[in-house]
C-alpha cells in the first residue's frame, strides 16, 4: 500500500557525472558574468545593500525654551539636564552617550542637547510590504471577483453568463499594462474629476493599481472557477439538490468545498502571476519593490546587486507562497 | 399519491431524443412499484421528472395533490419529501459517512444537533454500518455506500422513495445486502418506484410491476401477471431476454 512514488535504487556513476556538469555549468555561468563585469570596472559592493533595508536614523532632541542648563545627573544610563529658564524649570532626559550639551551652557528653542538612533525600514523594505500589501489585497477582491464571475458564467440566466463572459474576454484579450493605463489615466481622471467637483478628495493612484491588478487576476480566477466546478460530477448536484438543497446550499457545501481542492494549484499558479505582475504598478507611481529597486539604483549605483536583490525578493515572496498552498493542499486532501 | 398525466420529455441535446411519450400512471401511498424495461426506455427520465430533476416539456404530475410543474411551486420543499437513490451513489466525497446523512437534515430541516445526530444513527443502523459513521464513502464497499446513500435519502423522512437501478454499479455478492434493506423499507409501508433489473425483487416485493419501452409504458400490471402471462410481445421478448 503505502510504496513510495519512486522507488530508491543505486544510480550509475553517469548520473553524478551529470549532476556534476550541472553544477559545474551554474559555476561557469556565475563565473563568466563575474569576468564581464571586472572587464567593465564594475565594483561590487554588497556591503551597500543592507542600508536600504533597514537603517539606523539620527533624532535630535531639542531644548524648548531659552534657559541656562544648571544641572546634568546620570542615572542608569540617562543623563538627566536641568533647564533654568525665567519661568518653571524645564528637565529633559535624554541618552547618556550621545550628550551634546555640557554644565552651564546656555541654550534657545532648537538648540540640540542630544540626539538618539533609531532603526528605520530602507526603501526597499517599503517596497517589499508594498508589494505584499497589494498583492494580498488584489487576491482577496480576485477571489471574490473570480467566484461570482465564475458560478456567473455557468449561470443559465443570459444576463449573468454574458455579463461574466463578456468581462473575462475582455480582461484576457487585453495586456495588464493598458489595463493598468485604463484605470489610472481613464477611469482614474473620470472619478477623481467627479469627486472633486464633490468636493471629495481624490482617491490615490494605489487603488487604481490595485483595483487593475484584483480584477485582471478575477478573470483568470474565474476561469478556473467555472473549470473546478464543471469537474465536479454533475451527480453531486443532482444528489444534493433531490436531498431539498437549493442551488446556493448545493454550491455552499457540496460543490464549492471539493471544486476549490481541486483549482487550488493553478489558483496558487495564478497568485504567483499576480505578486510578479504587481511589479508594472511602478509605471503609476507605485513604489513598490521593483519601483523602489530602480528609485535606489538610480541613486546608489550599485545597480547590479539592487536588481539581482530585487528578483530575488520576488523569488522569496513566490516561493513562500507556493509553499503554504503545498501546505494547504496536504490539508485539505482526502 | 403520486399522479402522472400525459407527461412528455423531448431532449434536444445532443441530438433529438423522445425520451417520455404520452406517459400516465398512478402511485398509491404505501405502493412499491417496480419499472422494468430495456435500455434507453425513460425509466431515469420518467423517475427524474417525479423529483423534477427533469422538467417534462407537457403533461401534469402531482405528488400529494401538489402540482410539481406548476411554476409557483417550491421545489426544493417537494424534493425534501421524495428520497431519491442513484446507480452510482452520488455520496459527497469530502463528507464522513455520518455527516453526508446529518448535511440536508442540518441545511434543509434545520434539525438540532440531537435531532439529527439520533436520527443519522438510527439509520446507520437501520442498514447496517453503524460502526462506519466516521470513515469516508471511499473507504467503503459499493454495498455500504450505496446502503449509506439509503439512509441519507431516508434521513429527510421522505414519504415516498425513487430507485434508479440502485443496485445495477454493484459486485453481485454486493447486491444482496442493499436488496435487504429495500426490502424491509417496504414491509415498513413505504411508497417506492424502483427501477431495477432485479427480477427476484420485482417478484417478491412489488404490488405492480410497470414495463416501459421507447419512452412509453407498454404494459403495466401485477409481478403475477407479467412472470406468467405478459400480453404485450416487447414485453415477453424483454422478459425472454432477461430471465
Ligand atoms: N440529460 C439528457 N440529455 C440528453 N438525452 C438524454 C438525457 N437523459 C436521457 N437522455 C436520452 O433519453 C432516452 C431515455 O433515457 P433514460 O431515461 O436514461 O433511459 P433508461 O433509464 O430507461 O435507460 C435515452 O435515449 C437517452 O439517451
Ligand atoms: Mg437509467
Amino acid at each position: 500500500m503505502n510504496q513510495p512514488a519512486t522507488i530508491k535504487k543505486n544510480k550509475p556513476a553517469s548520473y553524478y557525472a551529470w549532476v556534476g556538469i550541472f553544477f559545474l555549468c551554474l559555476a561557469g555561468l556565475i563565473g563568466a558574468l563575474y569576468y564581464a563585469t571586472i572587464k567593465i570596472d564594475y565594483i561590487w559592493r554588497w556591503y551597500r545593500i543592507p542600508q536600504y533595508f533597514i537603517f539606523k536614523e539620527k533624532v535630535d532632541i531639542r531644548s524648548q525654551v531659552d534657559g541656562k542648563i544648571t544641572e546634568i545627573s546620570y542615572e542608569n544610563g540617562k543623563a538627566i539636564i536641568i533647564v533654568k529658564t525665567i519661568g518653571e524649570n524645564k528637565t529633559y532626559t535624554v541618552p547618556q552617550g550621545d550628550l551634546k550639551v555640557s554644565k552651564g551652557e546656555y541654550v534657545n528653542p532648537g538648540y540640540v542637547l542630544a540626539f538618539y538612533e533609531k532603526w528605520k525600514p530602507g526603501i526597499l523594505l517599503q517596497g517589499l510590504w508594498l508589494t505584499i500589501e497589494v498583492s494580498a489585497i488584489a487576491t482577496l477582491f480576485g477571489i471574490l471577483i473570480g467566484l461570482i464571475g465564475g458560478i456567473a458564467r455557468l449561470s443559465s440566466n443570459p444576463a449573468f453568463k454574458w455579463a461574466s463572459i463578456t468581462y473575462i474576454e475582455i480582461i484576457r484579450g487585453s495586456p495588464l499594462l493598458v489595463q493598468i493605463f485604463i484605470w489610472y489615466f481613464v477611469l482614474g481622471t473620470l472619478i477623481n474629476t467627479i469627486l472633486g467637483k464633490y468636493g471629495i478628495n481624490p482617491i490615490p493612484s494605489l487603488w487604481y493599481g490595485v483595483a487593475a491588478l484584483a480584477c485582471f487576476t478575477g478573470a483568470y480566477v474565474a476561469e478556473i472557477v467555472r473549470a473546478g466546478i464543471q469537474s465536479i460530477h454533475r451527480g453531486q448536484v443532482e444528489a444534493s439538490r433531490s436531498l431539498g438543497m437549493t442551488y446556493a446550499q448545493s454550491m455552499r457545501y457540496v460543490v464549492l468545498p471539493q471544486a476549490l481542492r481541486r483549482i487550488l494549484p493553478p489558483l496558487a499558479g495564478q497568485f504567483i502571476s499576480l505578486i510578479k505582475d504587481s511589479s508594472l504598478l511602478g509605471i503609476i507611481a507605485i513604489r513598490e519593490l521593483a519601483k523602489a529597486t530602480r528609485e535606489v539604483a538610480t541613486t546608489s549605483l550599485q545597480t547590479f546587486e539592487l536588481w539581482f536583490v530585487c528578483a530575488l525578493l520576488y523569488l522569496a515572496l513566490t516561493f513562500t507562497l507556493s509553499m503554504f498552498v503545498q501546505y494547504l493542499e496536504r490539508r485539505t486532501a482526502v | 399519491m403520486i399522479e402522472v398525466q400525459n407527461i412528455y420529455k423531448t431532449f434536444l441535446v445532443p441530438h433529438r431524443v423522445q425520451a417520455l411519450v404520452n406517459v400516465s400512471c398512478k402511485i398509491e401511498a404505501g405502493e412499491v412499484v417496480v419499472v422494468i424495461g430495456p435500455s434507453g426506455s425513460g425509466k431515469s427520465t420518467l423517475l427524474r421528472c417525479l423529483n423534477h430533476l427533469e422538467a417534462a416539456d407537457s403533461g401534469k404530475i402531482f405528488i400529494e395533490g401538489i402540482d410539481i410543474l406548476d411554476p409557483k411551486t417550491n421545489i426544493n420543499k417537494l424534493r425534501a419529501e421524495v428520497g431519491m437513490v442513484f446507480q452510482s451513489f452520488n455520496l459527497f466525497p469530502h463528507k464522513s459517512v455520518l455527516e453526508n446523512i446529518t448535511l440536508a437534515q442540518k441545511v434543509v430541516r434545520k434539525r438540532t444537533k440531537d435531532e439529527y445526530l439520533d436520527k443519522a444513527f438510527y439509520l446507520l443502523n437501520k442498514v447496517g454500518i453503524k460502526d462506519k459513521a466516521n470513515v469516508f464513502p471511499d473507504q467503503l464497499s459499493g454495498g455500504q455506500q450505496q446502503r449509506v446513500a439509503i439512509a441519507r435519502a431516508l434521513a429527510m423522512d421522505p414519504k415516498v422513495m425513487l430507485f434508479d437501478e440502485p443496485t445495477s454499479a454493484l459486485d453481485p455478492e454486493m447486491i444482496g445486502e442493499v436488496l435487504d434493506v429495500m426490502k424491509n423499507l417496504a414491509m415498513e409501508g413505504m411508497t417506492m418506484v424502483v427501477v431495477t433489473h432485479e427480477m427476484g425483487f420485482a417478484k417478491e416485493v412489488a404490488d405492480r410491476v410497470i414495463f416501459m419501452d421507447m419512452g412509453a409504458i407498454v404494459e403495466e400490471g401485477t409481478p403475477e401477471h407479467f412472470f406468467t402471462n405478459p400480453e404485450n410481445e416487447r414485453t415477453k421478448l424483454f422478459l425472454s431476454q432477461i430471465l
